[in-house]
């Protein structure tokens, strides 16, 4: 990282954030996946407004699978609920999962990562060990055993901040389950840091550990975090999908993942019912490929690569 | 004393040679109208802050600029035929049988997964269509002409130290007997006494094998010992160019004698170079006039605004306008 | 100089080693700490669950030759290990009173069939099409192979299984798209294995396609890197060409890295292959997750947690003594 990011008069920094936003969106990549995003977080912000609230067994006023209509724009599911509605719906409750494990992702890896840096030592020893364990475990497979376990002990009856257990569950898990890769990058960073002479003035001045960390490492990590976080969301859409599509997710509650399972159940593939299984998806695959795309451009804009033959 | 006179068929004619890079849309002059000529067996040094375009320059005459680079005007010649310096292909036959390169001996410059052995012998399999056993045998010669005990020859780069990986660059640069070695900053980043063998070695080979070597450096004091004649760069441009006795003796260009003044003096113990107040020029903003004058002590009126051109001065050349007017007159007293 | 070289690479295997037999015990700790948690009687879950009506004798049998009356640290957990390791791993809840480790070691070939040949092919193409793109970064293989690849990379392995059925299975009708063999297909041997293939195609297609997707970003990153490198310049200035120059200097370099980033991959290979199983009720591991998922059959859950975890250690050994192999820097 160059030297430019570790400066502190707010012009200075004005400028900077400025002259990286204008070459983030000079990415035609970056433009195309900031627009989808901003798309899907409509959706997911204003369902009810939208689409109206979520249809169930009780309130579907469709028959069984009908292809798209002018009334159903996306068809019907086999109990006649309008796939728009769901898919719409589906949009907050995967877009909420990936975002907050996503968080709590971002928050144990540089936790865990600035901490290892900063003190070296056992500390980091014993840190980089935990993390070694889940760098190599895959998020999915945690994910897979632990899931169900928990959701038996807590009972799957009343909601926790909102969300069905099995939802909160799911998030927490991926969430706690896919730190590592951030840890390490964070561990790295803060290891050159921790030689630059700004810290050691710091250090001089008398700031306490944390506040050395929180106050002048953090800041200067916040480029590699934006790049890998985007990263991270796309996994856990990925790993939150495939885990409801395996029957984790909560039919109350249908992502688009456990809209894809019932699609599944329901032999959507082998009766040809392309739009129940082809939106939920979709929705997936654009989000997804989305977050990619902003994550490739963010490193790209933070790590310049100059190709030095034609 | 080398002889300067252009009529004499040179080696190496660069006339009039820029070369933009294009980065973000944004294009960049690197190098300016830089003009010189290269004698066979001659040794000129290039000397210039880093970003004045030294290595430019180099890759320029090699033919191995980077993709993002443009030579937007002049030409190089190579015994009297034109280089197609902009053509990749074109310039593959050219390319380590005349000119080959010795980069900085503290880059990656050398693959880390092949035996050096193999990386010195390959361009003679490859451009010289030796047998592989023919190739190695070259190689071991190779080795042993830069100083490397042979039996190191199976080596990987990173097990050698900075010196021996700069000896094997060099040996590599000899595989195919080229007219012409240019050096990026040879014995940057190595030790001191390091720095004063592979010189040492590179001034030996010269006169062995009667090359030309155009030795790149920042610093001053490199070329003194190895080189006749030494070309002052600043933001893209040639400002000074002379023997190394006279540049030494009587720097003409206010650049070159700071650069000189800044040389440390191992007397005083002080071994740190001290740099020339001010900034180093922005090539995406240059200053008006001469690229100098924001740092120049004896700057002028006239130096803010008019480009002073490189003009003959006394046996070598000099662009500065203190040197201007007394040009002509003593241009026609040689006459 | 030699000695300390020896150390050195003594020391670096030593280390792989250690965090091989960190991560397992980490694996088998989790697998006991999940399984007493759960709500119940442990020995009675061992005997296949409270959905088996055992006897009280046997499952006080079961309780001593566990020892779960004993204390759970270090006696239980110690005990455990020692019945993990002789591939003791309780009786499954569903499949009334089977082994779990028979219910594994049944399934395990139909797995290693899809997955095998899924990895043989994504590397084989994919690898190589994102080595090419790398190289030629920018132009037009690199864009249309980058674009599909990225969107590959974004799809969930089981969407595409789905769609694949919809096209070549109920639209086109080409391949099956349920199952391993036909019902009532002929006895002949040669017509059983074009038939074994012929359900193999989809599920395997649907595995590689999202592999390739992943190889294809990941080699054309590790190739990028590698024409930004210096030794790159010395080829170039050497007088190669740019196929010497591909072949003799890029290629090997960019394989290094691939060595380790393909073994990271390991996790999203395994949920693909068991999505895509679940779509095409392929009875394999991925077909008994999903069994086990639905039937909270926690042991059989927990051997599947077992195998995976100990298969991923294992690639990761083999990963980093390949690596080892590769790259003279560390070999030394
Ligand atoms: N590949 C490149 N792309 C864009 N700008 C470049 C490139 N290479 C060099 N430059 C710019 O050209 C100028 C001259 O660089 P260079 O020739 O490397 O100078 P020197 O070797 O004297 O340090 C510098 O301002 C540098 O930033
Ligand atoms: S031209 Fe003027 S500014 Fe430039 S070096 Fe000469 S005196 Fe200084
Ligand atoms: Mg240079």
């Amino acid at each position: 990282m160059s030297e430019s990011i570790v400066r502190y008069s707010s012009r200075s920094r004005a400028r900077a954030i400025k002259s990286f936003l204008s070459n983030l969106l000079g990415h035609a990549g970056a433009q195309l996946g900031l627009l989808c995003l901003v798309f899907f977080l409509v959706l997911s912000a204003v369902p009810n407004i939208l689409v109206g609230p979520l249809e169930t067994v009780a309130t579907a006023t469709g028959d069984f699978l009908v292809p798209p209509s002018s009334q159903h724009l996306l068809g019907t599911d086999e109990v006649g609920r309008d796939v728009l509605n769901l898919v719409v719906h589906g949009a907050r409750i995967s877009l909420t999962i990936a975002l907050l494990a996503t968080v709590i992702s971002l928050v144990v890896g540089t936790t865990v990562g600035i901490t290892a840096g900063y003190y070296g030592g056992r500390v980091d020893v014993w840190l980089m060990r935990l993390t070694d364990f889940f760098f190599v475990m895959p998020s999915f497979v945690l994910a897979l055993v632990i899931t169900p376990v928990v959701l038996e002990v807590m009972g799957r009856g009343r909601e926790i901040l909102g969300f069905r257990p099995s939802l909160f569950v799911i998030l927490v898990v991926i969430g706690i389950t896919s730190w590592a890769f951030v840890a390490r990058i964070v561990r790295s960073q803060t290891l050159s840091l921790k030689e630059r002479t700004f810290i050691d003035r710091a250090r001089v001045v008398g700031s306490s550990n944390l506040s050395i960390m929180v106050r002048h490492i953090l800041p200067n990590l916040v480029p590699q975090i934006a790049a890998n976080g985007a990263l991270v969301v796309a996994g856990a859409i990925y790993v939150e999908t495939s885990l409801s599509f395996l029957g984790l997710g909560d039919p109350l509650q249908p992502s688009w993942g456990t809209l894809l399972s019932l699609a599944q159940r329901a032999g959507a593939a082998s009766t040809g019912a392309w739009w129940y299984l082809g939106a939920p998806g979709l929705c997936a695959l654009a989000v997804s490929l989305s977050f990619v795309l902003v994550g490739n451009a963010l490193d790209d804009t933070f790590n310049p690569r100059q190709r030095v033959i034609p | 004393m080398t002889n300067l006179s252009q009529d004499k068929a040179s080696l190496l004619e660069v006339d009039g040679l820029s070369v933009e890079y294009r980065l973000k849309g944004v294009s960049l002059r690197a190098i300016d109208r830089v003009s010189f000529a290269l004698q066979a067996g001659e040794a000129v040094g290039l000397v210039g802050e880093s970003g004045s375009g030294k290595t430019t320059t180099a890759m320029a005459i090699a033919g191995l600029l980077s993709p993002n680079a443009r030579v937007s005007g002049g030409q190089v010649r190579y015994r009297g035929n034109l280089l197609p310096i902009d053509n990749d292909a074109a310039m593959r036959p050219h390319r380590w049988t005349e000119t080959s390169v010795v980069f900085q001996g503290a880059m990656n410059a050398l693959n880390p997964v092949h035996r050096i052995i193999k990386q010195i012998a390959e361009p003679c399999i490859l451009k010289l269509g030796m047998s592989r056993a023919e190739a190695t045998a070259r190689a071991r010669e190779l080795l042993e002409l830069v100083g490397i005990p042979t039996d190191r020859g199976t080596a990987y780069p990173h097990e050698l130290s900075g010196g021996m990986r700069q000896r094997v660059m060099i040996a590599m640069a000899l595989a195919c007997r080229p007219s012409i070695i240019i050096g990026d900053e040879p014995t940057t980043a190595l030790d001191v006494i390091t720095q004063a063998q592979i010189l040492k070695l590179l001034g030996k080979l010269r006169s062995q094998l009667n090359l030309a070597l155009i030795l790149i450096t920042h610093d001053l004091s490199v070329v003194a010992e190895s080189c006749d004649r030494v070309m002052i760069m600043y933001a893209g441009r040639i400002v000074e160019d002379g023997t190394v006795a006279e540049i030494f003796a009587k720097p003409k260009h206010p650049y070159t004698r700071l650069l000189i003044e800044s040389i440390p003096n191992p007397a005083s113990g002080i071994r740190i170079i001290r740099p020339i107040p001010g900034d180093p020029p922005n090539l995406m903003n240059r200053p008006s006039g001469c690229a100098f004058h924001p740092r120049c002590p004896s700057a002028t009126g006239v130096c803010t605004t008019e480009v002073p051109s490189l003009e003959k001065f006394g046996w070598g050349r000099v662009a500065c306008h203190l040197h201007r007017s007394s040009q002509e007159g003593r241009v026609a007293v040689h006459a | 100089m030699a000695g300390n070289a020896q150390e050195g690479r003594t020391s670096r295997i030593g280390n792989v080693l250690i965090r091989a037999a960190i991560t397992l015990s980490m694996v088998a700790t989790l697998n006991f700490v999940l399984f007493r948690v759960i709500p119940g009687d442990p020995a009675a879950l061992l005997l296949g669950g409270a959905r088996m009506s055992v006897s009280a004798e046997r499952i006080e049998a079961q309780r001593q030759n566990w020892g779960l009356d004993r204390p759970l640290f270090p006696d239980q957990i110690l005990d455990y290990l020692s019945a993990t390791l002789h591939g003791d791993l309780g009786y499954s809840f569903k499949f009334r009173g089977r082994l779990v480790s028979d219910l594994i070691w049944e399934r395990l070939p139909a797995t290693i069939a899809l997955v095998g040949l899924a990895q043989l092919i994504a590397m084989l193409c994919g690898v190589m099409l994102g080595l090419y793109a790398g190289w030629r970064r920018g132009g037009a293989v690199d864009r249309i192979a980058m674009g599909a690849s990225l969107a590959l990379y974004s799809t969930p392995s089981f969407w595409l299984a789905m769609v694949l059925v919809v096209i070549f299975s109920t639209a086109l009708g080409w391949f099956p798209g349920y199952g391993i063999y036909s019902p009532g297909a002929s006895i002949g041997s040669t017509d059983k294995i074009l038939d074994y293939l012929r359900h193999l195609a989809l599920p395997v297609a649907a595995v590689a396609l999202g592999l390739i997707g992943q190889y294809v970003v990941v080699a054309r990153a590790a190739m990028s890197d590698v024409v930004t490198e210096d030794y790159m310049v010395t080829a170039r200035a050497k007088g190669l060409t740019n196929g010497q120059m591909l072949m003799r200097h890029a290629f090997r370099n960019a394989m290094l890295p691939l060595v380790t980033l393909i073994t990271l991959n390991l996790g999203y290979v395994v949920a693909g292959a068991i999505t895509v199983e679940a779509v095409f009720a392929w009875p394999g591991i991925g077909g008994l997750t999903v069994e086990a998922l639905n039937a909270r059959d926690y042991p059989v859950l927990q051997g599947i947690f077992l195998l995976l975890g100990v298969s991923i250690v294992a690639a990761n050994l083999l990963a980093d003594l390949a690596y080892g192999i590769l790259d003279p820097r560390i070999r030394q």
